[in-house]
């Protein structure tokens, strides 16, 4: 049973390592505990799931409806080439008398090849509209997590999620949920239809279709697990396969890539026995859907042929026609149909799944929340005096604390260096202050206001200590806070900033693209352009974090001088230990292990 | 084409299981055709004979529940067979691939965006089962199985079974190629709007703080969304193509059945077929529909599965970056480490990454080097290792050129530490492990303590056996490091290469983590790069890399 409860609980993407754990023999107790924390976050994701299906309901209805009415053609084409192979046959009619039934087949044809195309495009666009909403939270979301949650992510993780496991989410919306509503409806459609023609068919419908489920749980896998452990094993593997990839690296710097590969084999084959083991039994599953299909329909012949013969007389057996008796034996295998879809879309549910752990994931991540403890409704008032103020604000990521109990009034026009060591609190300091996170205990206020992302970042002017370069124009980089700024006041900010110094010797001046595959630029120039983004701004508050981080002594000096010429006015709070900084500030804060030092 | 010829080669060791799946299938197939041909043939007969029995009814009653017995066992051994078969198929690739980029890595593999290189890989590979559950497979079984049937119909009626072949084959061969063909150019944008996708939001996510900060977050948003839309109205496109062509297949297929039915109407007409023989013939060619449906599914597989294969190919063939020498010299007791001239870029028509460099790294001495990203810190790391070779200049080890020794060697004689801690899928002691496979648990547990673990592993109730990486244990960026520091003193190489160490750390951390490094390192060459200040009391000299060259700043 072991292997079965893992490959079961593995659909939640990433459980490999566990199973190979269990490969590897780990003890039933962790097992099960492992199984049914699976189990709990599986149903989280299945319901999730449902919740966005109702975005989707119409077009999903309409892919089923589309379905359910080729199913209802399929009943009409094995009525009509039943009646027709009657009337050759028994009735001795001329083929040419038949045309009429025969163009009436062509019609159905012609329905059926419609409804296979509305199923199709209509499943497609409930797939695309559950994937374009939740590519735009996640997208959202990001931005309301913040940086300082991100930065704990791969960026190329963030992306993949985004990207490629959205994209996993199609088939289910597309395929799986309208066939599942297919399955509710068209056998049963069909046996309404086959009831009346003759009962005992009827019945055999009635009772080997319901069995089918019914046999499969006693098989012990639920419907088609087949499919689903086939998706398992093969997303376990790949993903063995894909560590040991990333890792190979790190392999070689210890020598062992060869030693991996022999391990890969052996671990690859270790899969492959296991995993078969449990496909022989999850295989049952569809060898029982293929038995009760063709029980069906060789119950329908025997019992239609020998009535036809007179040797049986149980039921309406000997009153029916050849038509009647064609028509069911065609029905017979189309009513297991549906189901043996379904089978084959199984997995679609399973990727969804995957998908949906990695998706919830970011999206239930708890985003920082601005709630200020106790009133400041009347802190207004103060706001002449002091334009940033910090009362008994503190920090904690979980058990750490980064800020503790910080008391801090900045006035207008107050030109701060915010001094510390590298580590002592200053960049979250500065966080509380952008709303890019929010404070654990205490008050920020700006301005007089209890202090919100978007309220700081309408006011405030800030580059960080790694200025990041977006991938396009060293103009559109300037302009990034305000792109229908007027080329002058562009060309004004990258003037007083020093841009143009080195932009002019380019061939393309302000137009010549930078970031990544763009052309190369020093760190002088970068805080340039940062200089020159921050100015562009026209803020009352200037923030830069560190800004002379990186530079040498000269360099240092004459990015000092155009703050000094940028910022005049203004109130400015710059986060160094720089000598040099210092010296030309008003006031110094001093921030010790996340305690103010006056 | 070509691609998948050349995959097949690699399925030859397992012909047997391949071999037995597609005649098991055949079988199942047969059945299945049979089955309903037989049951109509048997029923028309019955109604035709009626209470005056003419035939002996018991034969293929008999028939009948043998042919749906053989249906059922068939599938169930065509479905493990065919799944053993695909299983070893798909472990002989994998081993064969990651044979095959050993010696790309780490030099080749790290100019392309390895990361999402060798996931996409890992999706190409798997995607490489379908060549054989769903194209091979379902193809020799078609052909087989369509040419049984239109032999076994010429028999009654050969204009009927060669309109029937023909019809068919159109109807599951051509038409899906072509739809498939009209997709191609709508399928190459997907890929070009998706790389642009990942590109932008990459940006978005490493520049977050400047977008909000800039409040342009939601305008590079309405970007991304934009291309997002854009990629599924090409999906769109695509998807309605594809519709179109199942659609157009049904309907060819039933234009078959009709074809079939009208002829064979004829020929009953004029004596040629009895009635329990249109019958017959009418429910074989249903039947065939069964027979041949997968194959269009594997038609409109087909561009993808060949996609995937060139892409691994292209990535297995792909040159390592650096020649080794065919009689390479042992490496030395000693490490002198030198740079003449050095110059470096990763392709002709891209910039130069590195400029002119001069540098004397003698057995045990210690620097660092700091600058922006993107300056050319870590190239020169790597070219210290042997990742690549400079275009121009050399590098010295002990007087020799670095291109004289084995790569593989000399990686041997490196201790590193980056900002990226590749844990294993494994146990703590297993990724310990990885950086010397003997080791005592003594050596071990010195290693432990050094790397300040003790507190974490003594907190698990596991201990060292507990699983980490991904899905296993969530641990922190800072142990992390921890564990890959560990490594770095149970493989005790004579020189260390410290990149970014302690980049996302916070600071409690990084000092903890800078002073064991300081005892570990006294006697042993570190070369470190950063574009922090923190760490530098390692280090007796620093230099500042700006664009490529290389500035000394001096003695700290």
């Amino acid at each position: 049973m072991l292997t079965i409860i893992c490959g079961d609980t593995y659909v939640l993407g990433g459980g490999y390592a566990k199973c190979a754990s269990s490969l590897m023999n780990l003890t039933e107790a962790d097992n099960q505990s492992f199984f049914d924390e699976r189990k709990y976050r599986e149903k989280a994701c299945a319901s999730w799931l449902k919740e966005q299906s109702t975005v989707v309901h119409k077009p999903v209805l309409l892919a089923a409806i589309a379905g359910i009415i080729n199913g209802l053609a399929v009943i009409a084409q094995s009525a009509l080439l039943a009646y027709i192979l009657q009337a050759l046959i028994i009735d001795k009619l001329h083929w040419l008398v038949l045309i009429p039934y025969f163009l009436w087949l062509a019609g159905v044809f012609i329905l059926r090849s419609v409804c296979v195309y509305y199923h199709q495009t209509y499943g497609f666009e409930a797939g695309a509209k559950v994937r374009a909403v939740v590519r735009q939270q996640l997208i959202d979301k990001i931005s309301s997590l913040g940086p300082a949650a991100i930065k704990q992510r791969q960026s190329g993780e963030l992306v993949a999620i985004t990207l490629e496991q959205v994209d996993a989410l199609e088939n289910y919306f597309s395929r799986y949920l309208a066939q599942h509503t297919i399955v509710g409806v068209l056998p049963i459609i069909m046996i309404a239809v086959v009831m009346p023609i003759n009962w005992v068919v009827g019945l055999i419908f009635l009772f080997t279709g319901p069995l089918v489920p019914v046999f499969m749980a006693l098989v012990g896998m639920g419907a088609a697990s087949a499919n689903r452990n086939q998706f398992l094993a093969m997303t376990r593997m790949s993903g063995y396969f894909l560590d040991r990839m990333q890792g190979l690296a790190t392999l070689k710097l210890f020598g062992q890539a060869y030693h991996e590969l022999a391990n890969i084999n052996h671990i690859a084959d270790g899969f492959r026995e296991k995993t078969m083991s449990v496909l022989r039994i999850a295989f049952l599953s569809s060898a029982i859907l293929e038995f009760f299909s063709a029980v069906a329909v060789a119950l329908v012949a025997m019992y239609v042929g020998l009535g036809l013969l007179g040797q049986i007389h149980f039921g309406p057996a000997q009153q029916i026609s050849l038509s009647e008796a064609l028509f069911v034996l065609l029905l017979a295998p189309e009513f297991f149909m549906p189901l043996r879809q379904l089978a084959v879309y199984y997995h679609d549910k399973a990727a969804a799944l995957g998908a949906a752990d990695a998706i919830l994931a970011i999206l239930e991540q708890d985003s920082e929340v601005f709630n200020g403890i106790g009133g400041a409704s009347n802190a207004k008032d103060t706001f002449d005096a002091s334009i940033i103020e910090f009362r008994e604000a503190s920090k904690y990521y979980g058990q750490r604390q980064v800020l503790t109990n910080i008391n801090l009034k900045i006035s207008v026009g107050e030109k701060i260096a915010l001094v510390g060591e590298s580590g002592a609190g200053k960049t979250t300091l500065l966080n509380l202050l952008l709303g890019f996170e929010a404070v654990s205990e205490g008050l920020v206020l700006l301005e007089g206001q209890l202090v919100t992302r978007d309220q700081a970042v309408q006011v405030i002017a800030s580059a960080g200590q790694q200025t990041y370069i977006f991938h396009g124009s060293i103009r559109d980089n300037i302009a990034l806070s305000n792109p229908e700024a007027s080329e002058q006041s562009i060309f004004n900010a990258a003037t007083s900033a020093g841009v143009t110094e080195f932009s002019t010797q380019l061939a393309e001046g302000l137009h010549t693209l930078i970031g990544e595959r763009g052309y190369g630029l020093s760190g002088g120039q970068i805080q340039r352009i940062a200089l020159a983004r921050a100015f562009l701004k026209e803020a009352e508050i200037i923030v830069l974090d560190e800004p002379t981080a990186n530079l040498d002594t000269a360099n240092k000096i004459v990015l000092l001088d155009i703050i000094d010429e940028l910022f005049k006015g203004k109130t400015l709070i710059i986060a160094s230990h720089d000598h040099e900084v210092i010296k030309r500030m008003d006031r110094k804060v001093e921030i010790q292990q996340g305690r103010l030092v006056s | 084409m070509k691609d998948l010829w050349f995959f097949l080669k690699l399925f030859k060791p397992h012909r047997f299981y391949l071999g037995a799946g597609v005649v098991l299938s055949l079988l199942t197939a047969f059945a299945s055709i049979s089955l309903l041909t037989l049951s109509g043939w048997f029923i028309s007969s019955s109604a035709l004979a009626g209470t005056a029995i003419s035939f002996n009814f018991m034969l293929p009653a008999a028939q009948i529940r043998a042919l749906a017995i053989t249906r059922t066992l068939g599938r169930y051994g065509e479905r493990l067979l065919t799944h053993e078969a695909t299983f070893r198929v798909l472990a002989s690739i994998r081993s064969w691939f990651f044979f095959q980029i050993i010696p790309l890595v780490p030099g080749r593999l790290a100019t392309l965006r390895s990361g999402d290189l060798l996931s996409n890989m890992t999706a190409d590979i798997d995607a490489l089962d379908a060549l054989y559950l769903r194209l091979l497979a379902p193809a020799l079984v078609a052909a087989f199985g369509v040419t049984a049937v239109v032999g076994f119909l010429y028999l009654y009626s050969p204009l009927i079974s060669l309109t029937t072949g023909t019809l068919l084959l159109i109807a599951v061969l051509v038409i899906p190629w072509l739809f498939n063909r009209l997709g191609v150019a709508g399928a190459e944008a997907i890929v070009s709007l998706a790389a642009s996708f990942r590109i932008r939001q990459i940006d978005m996510i490493q520049g977050l703080s400047d977008l909000l900060a800039n409040q342009a977050y939601s305008r590079f948003s309405r970007v991304l969304a934009q291309l997002s839309s854009t990629m599924i109205d090409t999906q769109r496109h695509n998807n309605r193509l594809s519709a179109l062509s199942s659609a157009l297949t049904l309907l060819l297929s039933q234009i078959t059945l009709l074809a079939a039915l009208v002829l064979a109407a004829i020929s009953y007409q004029d004596d040629h077929l009895s009635g329990a023989e249109l019958a017959l013939i009418i429910f074989c060619v249903i039947a065939t529909f069964e027979l041949v449906t997968p194959l269009s599914q594997a038609m409109q597989m087909l561009a993808k599965t060949q996609k995937s294969a060139s892409r691994i190919r292209q990535v297995a063939e792909l040159s390592p970056s650096v020649i080794q020498s065919k009689q390479p010299l042992s490496i030395p007791n000693s490490y002198d480490l030198q740079l003449e001239n050095v110059s470096f870029r990763y392709s002709g028509n891209l910039d130069w990454v590195l400029k002119n460099i001069n540098l004397n790294i003698p057995q045990g001495a210690k620097l660092a080097i700091i600058g922006v990203s993107g300056s050319g810190k870590t190239t020169l790391l790597q070219l210290l290792m042997r990742y690549f070779d400079p275009e121009l200049g050399a590098i010295y080890l002990n007087g020799h050129n670095l291109k004289q020794f084995n790569s593989d060697d000399l990686l041997l004689n490196f201790g590193v530490l980056s900002q990226r801690s590749q844990l294993f899928a494994a146990t703590i002691k297993e990724n310990l492990l990885i950086a010397k496979p003997n080791a005592t648990m003594l050596e071990l547990n010195v290693a432990i303590k050094l790397a300040g673990l003790e507190k974490l592993i003594s907190y698990l109730p596991e201990g060292i056996d507990t699983w980490v990486g991904e899905s296993g244990l969530k641990v922190s960026g800072g142990e992390a490091r921890r564990i890959a520091l560990a490594r770095l003193y149970l493989k005790d190489a004579p020189v260390l290469i410290l990149d970014e160490p302690t980049e996302g750390l916070d600071s409690e951390t990084e000092q903890e983590i800078f002073s064991s490094l300081a005892k570990f390192a006294q006697n042993k060459t570190l070369i470190m790069v950063t574009h922090k200040e923190s760490g530098l009391s390692l280090v007796d000299f620093i230099y500042r890399m700006e664009l490529g060259v290389l500035i000394e700043m001096g003695a700290v």
